[in-house]
């Protein structure tokens, strides 16, 4: 135990005494949200500052206010849908929208066609999307009046509604449940992960190939098992991973805090000094009340499981990918031979990524059970599918795949690497490796 | 009494036999030579010694105790292909390795502080071993070899990399670590640094231990019976005892001749006959170096 932990020891302070390693980990979380603050306001500007104009042939006189001026500038013109189309190409317009003619007097009829947008480039879904809800929002008004009804009646009859879904657990309670919520904690721990393995097992090997090609390797064995050695190294470097999440959940967590907080404590100072100013006080506090949203969105997934199987499973998953790692450092001589043993074991993490998606559309279904069984695609797997809820039986066999799983690996990985990093210049391939692990020491 | 015995060990790899049933013992506090071509076995039987790999069959006992993982901190192990961390501090580097055979922390300092003054490499204990000469390495590298004051030593090809006076330097380190009570085992194939230092020596070829013993038996075994002698006079009249083999004249009326002597003959015989013949001015018995017993058993072995 004492050799692993002075290997590890070793691996962990000269990383994290590192430049590269503290820029990293401090830089990180600075400057991700940065990036996402710049991308969502330079977003907001783009859309205050378009000016797309959208000409409107209105042939009815139906629509003289019934689009949203947010989104386009609307102009209304006249004469034919040709003398119209020539007018687009010639004006510096977005689009043109022709709307013929339409005969609302039979009110059995609910199709209307014939209405057209022709555009330079293809307009949104989104746009097109609002485009036709204003269309059809005008002639159910038109329809609805002339079947005799007030204006202010047909106002009163639109209702809003709201959909609020609870998860209910098998005692009873039940809880508030925000699918978007759960799919971005689903999607960034999963992803986390994912990220992990990559670069720390990519360090892990070099770290292996290095001692290798360095030759020190057979100085430290004469005092400490190649497998001692082996997990020094493999836990040293995932310690350095460790505390550099660490880092970044603390930072990225304080930083939202204080960000939350001084959002809601902007919002009740501007409150009591805006008195007199009902409408900008009413906005306000509706800043006031996001935070307050937020901070309840929050509350509504489960975060101490989340954060306990998180740890479990990116433990799991870099015990589990680091041995493999290592064994492949031990079996070559340099980086470039590598790429061919790296296939088989990044294969299974791509997988895992892609099919996430699906996952998280159908965290229950077929797909997601069995993937979050298989020890190698688990921890990314079962991390999307945790913030919507897992059985709990699920989650115990996942558990303890895994833990089988990176026991297996790490007992595979050791017989290679005991063999691989006293192997120079040999030529390796699957079948030597094979050899390796089947051989006595 | 022998510190390291080993019996009838035997190490197979897949496609070829490393080593095949070799016996060595090694007595306590000599300099034991381990000789043999490359490819040998050497490595096989050093790396079996240091528990990195393990014997299919024989023995390998330390001080009477059958190999253990304890004994591990008994043994000092500088390998042939030898590195260090390029990017690690001298300091923190010997402190590492220092740590990893079970020194604490406080001895560990001590030693290291003292070594380094002794090899004259105190300033260089904040450099990067990148920063360092190879010699300058070499040196950290026997350090770190001898610093947890290991009972044996074992060093494969120690005087590579090193210039003569640093070689020396070594040798004397070497020396004074045997004189404090360690063993040293010594593995090279140049010769005259085991002329130089070896008490005992075994060599092996092709997998077989094909000799060993002290090194003064195993070269008078090897004893041919031949003699020079620088003479004046003539050799005419010599008795059927022996034959000259070779006559030069090295200056005027001086003569060199190589006799080989009859079986059974002493040198004290020799002589007497010599000296009722010619006035002798040298007498030496051609005593073969381990230089050309290696080369005489090993291309023996070939053919």
């Amino acid at each position: 135990m004492r050799q692993i932990f002075l290997v590890l020891k070793r691996e962990y302070l000269t990383r994290v005494k590192k430049k590269s390693f503290l820029l990293a980990t401090i830089l990180t979380p600075l400057v991700m949200p940065a990036i996402i603050i710049a991308i969502v306001y330079f977003a907001g500007q783009e859309k205050e500052s378009r000016s797309d104009k959208v000409l409107v042939l209105d042939e009815s006189g139906y629509f003289s206010d019934a689009f949203d001026v947010t989104s386009f500038e609307f102009e209304y013109i006249t004469g034919d849908l040709e003398s119209a189309k020539k007018q687009l190409l010639d004006a510096g317009a977005f689009g043109l929208m022709y709307l013929p003619k339409v005969d609302l007097s039979d009110a059995s009829v609910i199709n209307y066609n014939g209405f057209e947008l022709y555009s330079k480039t293809n307009p949104s879904v989104q746009a097109m999307e609002r485009l036709e809800a204003d269309i059809r929002n005008t002639l159910e008004d038109i329809k609805l009046q002339n079947s005799g009804l007030d204006p202010t009646v047909i106002s009163n009859l639109r209702v809003r509604v709201d959909l609020d879904s609870f998860n209910i657990s098998e005692s009873g309670e039940s809880q508030e449940s925000n699918a978007q919520l759960s799919f971005a904690v689903g999607y960034g721990t999963g992803f986390l992960i994912y990220m992990f393995i990559f670069i720390y097992g990519a360090q892990i090997m070099q770290s292996v190939l290095d001692e290798k090609t360095s030759r020190i390797v057979e100085v430290i064995i004469s005092s400490v098992r190649p497998f001692q050695l082996m997990m020094g190294k493999v836990l040293g470097v995932g310690a350095v991973g460790f505390t550099q999440l660490l880092i970044w959940f603390v930072l990225i967590g304080g930083l939202s805090t204080v960000g939350l907080s001084i959002l809601a404590g902007d919002g009740a100072v501007m409150e009591a000094a805006s008195q007199q100013v009902p409408q900008e006080a009413m906005e306000l506090t509706s800043q006031q009340e996001m935070a307050a949203n937020i901070q309840a969105m929050i509350a509504t997934v489960p975060v101490v499981k989340i954060l306990l199987c998180f740890l479990f499973y990116f433990v799991g998953a870099y015990l589990l990918y680091g041995a493999l790692y290592a064994a492949i450092g031990s079996a070559v001589d340099s980086i470039q031979d590598a790429q061919q043993f790296m296939f088989p074991i990044i294969i299974p993490i791509i997988a895992s990524i892609m099919a996430m998606f699906f996952v998280l559309d159908d965290p229950n279904g077929g797909l997601a059970v069995t993937l979050s069984l298989i020890p190698f695609t688990s921890p990314i797997i079962m991390m999307a599918r945790i913030p919507f809820g897992v059985p709990d039986w699920q989650l115990a066999l996942s558990m303890v795949f895994l833990i089988g799983g990176f026991i297996g690996t790490l007992w595979v990985a050791g017989r290679v690497y005991r063999i691989g990093i006293l192997m120079y210049g040999v030529k390796v391939n699957w079948k030597t490796i094979g050899k390796w692990f089947t051989m006595k020491v | 009494m022998n510190i390291l015995e080993a019996n009838n060990v035997t190490k197979n790899y897949a496609a070829h036999k490393a080593l095949d049933d070799v016996s060595i013992a090694i007595p306590k506090q000599s300099i034991f030579g381990l000789l043999g071509p490359n490819g040998a076995g050497k490595t096989t039987l050093i790396r079996i010694i240091n528990q990195i790999i393990m014997c299919d069959e024989g023995e390998v006992s330390i001080k009477g105790e059958k190999l253990h993982p304890k004994h591990i901190k008994d043994i000092g192990y500088l390998p042939e292909e030898r590195g260090l961390y390029k990017k690690m501090k001298v300091g923190e580097q010997l402190m590492y390795l220092a740590q990893l055979k079970g020194l604490s922390n406080a001895e560990a300092r001590k030693r290291i502080k003292h070594w380094l003054e002794k090899l004259g490499l105190t300033e260089w204990s904040g450099k990067k071993v990148e920063d360092l000469s190879k010699g300058m390495a070499q040196k950290i590298q026997f350090i770190a070899t001898v610093l947890h004051e290991p009972d044996i030593l074992i060093l494969d090809e120690p005087f590579s990399g090193f210039d003569p006076v640093n070689a020396n330097l070594i040798k004397d380190e070497i020396f004074e670590l045997r004189d404090k009570g360690a063993t040293v085992i010594f593995s090279t194939h140049r010769m005259e640094s085991v002329e130089q230092l070896c008490d005992d020596i075994a060599l092996i070829n092709k997998s077989q231990k094909i000799l060993d013993g002290t090194k003064r038996d195993i070269k008078n075994s090897f004893k041919s019976g031949k003699y020079v002698v620088n003479y004046k006079g003539s050799l005419n009249g010599l008795s059927t005892n022996f034959d000259v083999l070779d006559t030069t004249v090295v200056q005027d009326d001086l003569s060199e001749s190589m006799l080989q002597a009859k079986a059974g003959q002493l040198p004290n015989d020799i002589l007497k006959e010599l000296i009722n013949l010619i006035e002798v001015h040298s007498f030496v018995e051609v005593v073969p170096s381990i230089n050309d017993i290696f080369i005489d058993i090993v291309e023996g072995g070939k053919s």
